[in-house]
């Protein structure tokens, strides 16, 4: 968007342009350690070791590059590992996406007992943050992996866990975002579709999900970015490379390694971010529909 | 189809909603709302009452094979006298209120306008940018910041001072230890609001800004009367969700500093929490003694955002359904 | 289907939305609701329709009571203002809609909605989306869909009020020309008078949530019951005027100051005695003339076919008159007005009801 940065008229041009560059120079310096940051974190993926910026190699001279910090990429466990993060991270943009849609329609568009008394909460429960309830999680884990059947899919040590627990992390922001998307439909369409014969259900999926498409699609860029990088949660309830997820990978690989190659861990790192980050780029757009919801006007 | 009344009788009758059509509404919303309150129930309330549970007794590892043994409060009067207690809740607070202020919300609030102003491709880039501590793993955003404060010859802010002559060139998380802590979360903060204050900026009408041209309002102008008075909401939102977010937040810290250096320097509650329950400097986990510094915190959470509930009136939010049956 | 509704009232809190109305619709009759805007003609219809619950009353249809039954059982079909439209179906898809949750096979849906939609003169559109459309084709379909279920009562919520002033006077017609032709019960919200007398066979007249008068449009028209209804419908409005009512030499005058005016007996006779009533006239029952009283014309309003004009007969009392252009009256000239008392209206001042029409 291009809100003004003219300025009416008369003012001469090159105070204009150095007022309209003013922005520019605020976030170019906003973003400098960013910046050096991940150029280090580049250099150093292709190089033995750095001096500050630079690569040196074993004299402390200049030079020194390598592709030795790439070679996991060979590796079939990290692509299994790959496969696990990208499920739970889809496991949590379909989940959070249907539960809080749901939930969220009925705290909006719903008249019921309860119905204060649960919104108000919604950003209560965000004070409950699983990280806090981690050791009580893992016995509810537990007693859910004695569950025949249930327990092999949704229990301690499995993707289905992990995703069922990091959903509802995530409830309390989906429910309340959703809810604003859902506020913002005009109430003679859903009327009109309750008169044609809809049932509230039917409503809620033919009629009212469509119109915030925008918003679940900002909502299920958001998650998926969530759930990629997910690290307590997986790494304190799975064990092992069969089911845990990147960040988890990379963090036993940087306890592993009797001498830690932390440029080693550097290219992990990129070869993690890389995906989120091209998946970022075209989806940005979207994203930015996440508090409106599609519905341009309506704060 | 409900029950249909006939004859003159019913005439006088008051058709007050019966008593079944009302069950029939509660139970038909409350169904839209059972996927939500069953993972709600099973992951936020049964564990909270577990952690309650925990906190009174004195499970540790070093005990793990005994029946749990109740022990009342102990766990919390221990937690009350601790010698350190004052200094991790102020620490807790300063970094909470410091990382939200400057950064999750502040920050978050410049950029979004700032962005707003330029060029679309360029305010792309710039939110990519901003983005990227956010998508990082972890660890490895960590590892960067640390190549930041070392010292030489690996360190980067010592690399730029050894370029301009610079004589002193510390271990700079030593050095100034609460600006790191509070710079590594708020790289990772800021984006959060930024994303939601810029979507908002995006969803208010462009004849509001067009009206405020015509009559001759300077850029900031605009911002202050028209922008700001129309993020009311999502500022409001931001600072209570993130307030939360930040007060449970720990990983990053761990990461960085593990409450160091010295003694509990940057040390907050659910780092604390975290240590005691889970990572004991004796290899013994006292799950008990950590569970009442969690549960402690969730009461800290709870009474927070109530407050905040209270104050920012986020009842006004909660418009009535304009549709009464199911 | 005749409805019926019984001290329907809907309130939030201490808001009335409806209050205490009783109505009767007759079997294939269109009453129109007319009132100004936030008098509650929208709330009560979708009471009607089964949207919002009443607080208090009964709705029936037929004889059967049908405060509990869902929208979707009571066969209705509506027009909302907004129209409504599902934006992301297509125009077959907007109007089959009611069809396919009925569970109407394939082909007959098929052939049900085409026919609607030729009817309604859209079926050349069914693949478009209603952002694709002109306001008049988006009510058009909003129309079809209202109808395709084939309704026992159809409900239109202010229609028109978003189309153009010459689309509007066409869709009128057609409205009503669809609705005589079908014979579907109807009711009909505008807060547009023109609309309410040419379209309706009955019209409610309501007001802070209040029905205030029910029943013809000529009934209406020629015997206001309240002030309020003499100076609501009709337009330009009727004009009024403090007098005292006399009778003098077995004829009855209505007088104040200079204006004097002879009225029947048969009027004059209920308005006499009661002191100071308010005289109601209707401009077009005022004419300029040789004699009569006395005045000063004000303001001059050219409507085109007429002029209105404002003569002012004395410091409070004005009158609108239609006159004819080719008149050539200004400002500041001075006129005579002649009565036809024969449509005359009295009103009590303190409660203002009609001192005629009981
Ligand atoms: N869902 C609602 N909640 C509270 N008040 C309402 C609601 N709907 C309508 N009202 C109020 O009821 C009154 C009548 O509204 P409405 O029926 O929409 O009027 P109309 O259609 O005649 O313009 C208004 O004062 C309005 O503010
Ligand atoms: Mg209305």
């Amino acid at each position: 968007m291009t809100t003004p940065s003219t300025e009416p008229g008369r003012e001469n041009g090159t105070r204009r342009s150095l007022r309209r560059a003013v922005p520019y120079l605020l976030l170019t310096l906003s973003v400098l350690p960013i910046v050096i940051g991940y150029a280090w974190v580049i250099i150093a993926t292709f190089s033995y070791r750095t001096k500050g910026l630079l690569p040196i190699d074993a004299e402390g001279n200049i030079g020194g590059f390598t592709l030795q910090n790439w070679t996991f990429v060979s590796d079939a466990e990290i692509w299994r590992v790959a496969l696990n993060t990208f499920g739970i991270a889809i496991g949590m943009v379909i989940g959070v996406g249907f539960v809080s849609s749901l939930a969220g329609y009925a705290l909006s568009r719903m008249n019921f007992a309860g119905r204060k008394g649960f919104l108000g909460l919604t950003l209560v429960l965000h004070a409950f943050r699983p990280e806090m309830l981690l050791i009580a999680i893992f016995h509810v884990l537990l007693f859910i992996g004695g569950i025949p059947l249930i327990g092999k899919f949704f229990g301690f040590n499995t993707v289905g866990g992990v995703a069922l627990v990091m959903v509802s992390l995530e409830l309390p922001l989906g429910v309340w975002l959703m809810k604003g998307f859902f506020d913002n439909i005009p109430w003679d369409m859903e009327r009109s579709a309750l008169i044609d014969g809809a049932s509230r259900f039917r409503v809620w999926w033919e009629i009212i999900l469509p119109q915030i498409k925008p918003g679940l699609a900002a909502l299920a860029i958001f998650n998926f970015i969530t759930g990629w990088n997910a690290f307590l949660i997986p790494f304190t309830f799975t064990l092992g490379s069969k089911v845990s997820n990147l960040p988890v990978y990379l963090n036993r690989f940087s306890e592993d390694t009797s001498m830690v190659s932390w440029n080693q861990v550097a290219a992990v790192g990129l070869f993690s971010l890389l995906p989120v980050m091209i998946f970022f780029i075209f989806t940005q757009e979207m994203l930015l529909e996440i508090y409106s919801g599609g519905a341009k006007g309506g704060a | 189809m409900a029950e249909t009344v006939v004859g003159a009788e019913a005439g006088v009758a008051r058709a007050q909603t019966s008593r079944w059509a009302q069950i029939k509404a509660t139970v038909g919303a409350w169904s839209f709302m059972s996927p939500a309150i069953f993972l709600v129930l099973v992951f936020f309330f049964i564990p909270a009452i577990l952690l309650f549970v925990l906190s009174m007794t004195d499970l540790a590892s070093s005990n793990f094979s005994d029946p749990w043994t109740y022990i009342g409060l102990e766990n919390y009067r221990r937690l009350f006298s601790d010698r350190f207690f004052p200094k991790i809740l102020r620490n807790t607070f300063k970094y909470v209120f410091l990382t939200l202020g400057f950064f999750n919300v502040g920050l978050a609030l410049v950029l979004a306008l700032l962005t707003s102003h330029i060029n679309r491709r360029a305010s792309f880039l710039f939110r990519l940018l901003w983005l990227l501590p956010r998508i990082t793993p972890s660890v490895v955003y960590i590892v960067m910041w640390r190549r930041f404060v070392q010292t030489p010859p690996y360190g980067i802010i010592n690399w730029f001072l050894s370029m301009f002559g610079v004589e002193r060139q510390p271990y700079w998380l030593t050095e100034m230890p609460w600006l790191f802590v509070v710079l590594v979360n708020g790289f990772v903060g800021a984006s959060f609001g930024m994303i939601i204050f810029t979507s908002a900026i995006e969803a208010i009408p462009k004849d509001l800004f067009t009206a405020a041209k015509v009559d001759g309002a300077s850029s900031w102008q605009i911002i202050r009367d028209i922008t700001l008075p129309l993020l009311r909401w999502p500022l409001l939102f931001v600072t209570t969700y993130q307030t939360l977010s930040l007060l449970v937040s720990f990983e990053y810290i761990l990461l960085l500093t593990q409450g160091g250096p010295g003694l509990y320097t940057t040390e907050v509650w659910a780092l604390t929490a975290y240590k005691r329950a889970l990572k004991t400097y004796f290899g013994s986990h006292a799950w008990g003694y950590g569970a009442a510094w969690g549960f402690i915190l969730v009461i800290i959470g709870v009474v927070m955002s109530v407050v905040y509930l209270r104050v920012f009136r986020f009842d006004e939010l909660v418009q009535e359904p304009k549709i009464d049956v199911l | 289907m005749k409805v019926e509704l019984e001290n329907l009232t809907k309130r939030w809190g201490d808001v009335f939305g409806a209050d205490s109305i009783d109505l009767e619709i007759t079997d294939g009759e269109l009453v129109a609701f007319l009132g100004p805007s936030g008098c509650g003609k929208t709330t009560t219809l979708l009471m009607v329709a089964g949207i919002y619950k009443p607080t208090e009353g009964v709705i029936r249809f037929d004889e059967r009571v049908v405060n509990h039954v869902a929208p979707k059982d009571r066969n209705v079909g509506m027009v909302f203002q907004s129209y409504a439209l599902y934006p992301h179906m297509t125009v077959f898809r907007n109007i089959s809609y009611p069809l396919k949750l009925k569970k109407v096979p394939q082909e007959e849906m098929q052939r049900r909605t085409q026919q609607v939609a030729d009817m309604m003169g859209i079926g050349h559109l069914m693949d478009r989306k209603p952002a694709q459309l002109s306001g008049g084709q988006q009510q058009r379909v909003a129309l079809g869909r209202a109808l395709v279920k084939e309704p026992d009562l159809l409900l239109f919520d202010e229609p028109l009020s978003n189309l153009d002033a010459r689309l509007r006077l066409s869709m009128r017609g057609e409205i009503k020309r669809l609705q005589l032709e079908l014979g579907i019960t109807s009711i009909y919200v505008t807060h547009d008078q023109v609309e309410a007398m040419t379209m309706a066979d009955r019209i409610a007249v309501m007001r802070e949530g209040k029905l205030l008068a029910y029943g013809s449009p000529e009934e209406l028209y020629d015997r206001p019951r309240t002030l309020f209804i003499g100076g609501f419908v009709g337009n330009p409005p009727m004009n009024f005027v403090d007098v005292e009512v006399v009778q003098e030499n077995g004829a009855y005058h209505a007088r104040r100051g200079g204006f004097d005016v002879v009225v029947p007996p048969e009027r004059g006779g209920q308005a006499a005695g009661h002191g100071t009533v308010i005289f109601g006239i209707r401009p077009e029952d005022v004419a300029i003339a040789d004699d009569g009283v006395p005045g000063e014309i004000y303001v001059v309003e050219p409507l085109g076919r007429d002029d209105l004009i404002d003569v002012r007969m004395d410091e409070e009392a004005r009158v609108h008159v239609l006159a004819d252009p080719a008149l050539g009256l200004r400002i500041g000239d001075n006129v005579k007005l002649r009565f036809n008392t024969d449509e005359a209206q009295f009103f009590d001042p303190e409660t203002e009801q009609s001192l005629l029409w009981a």
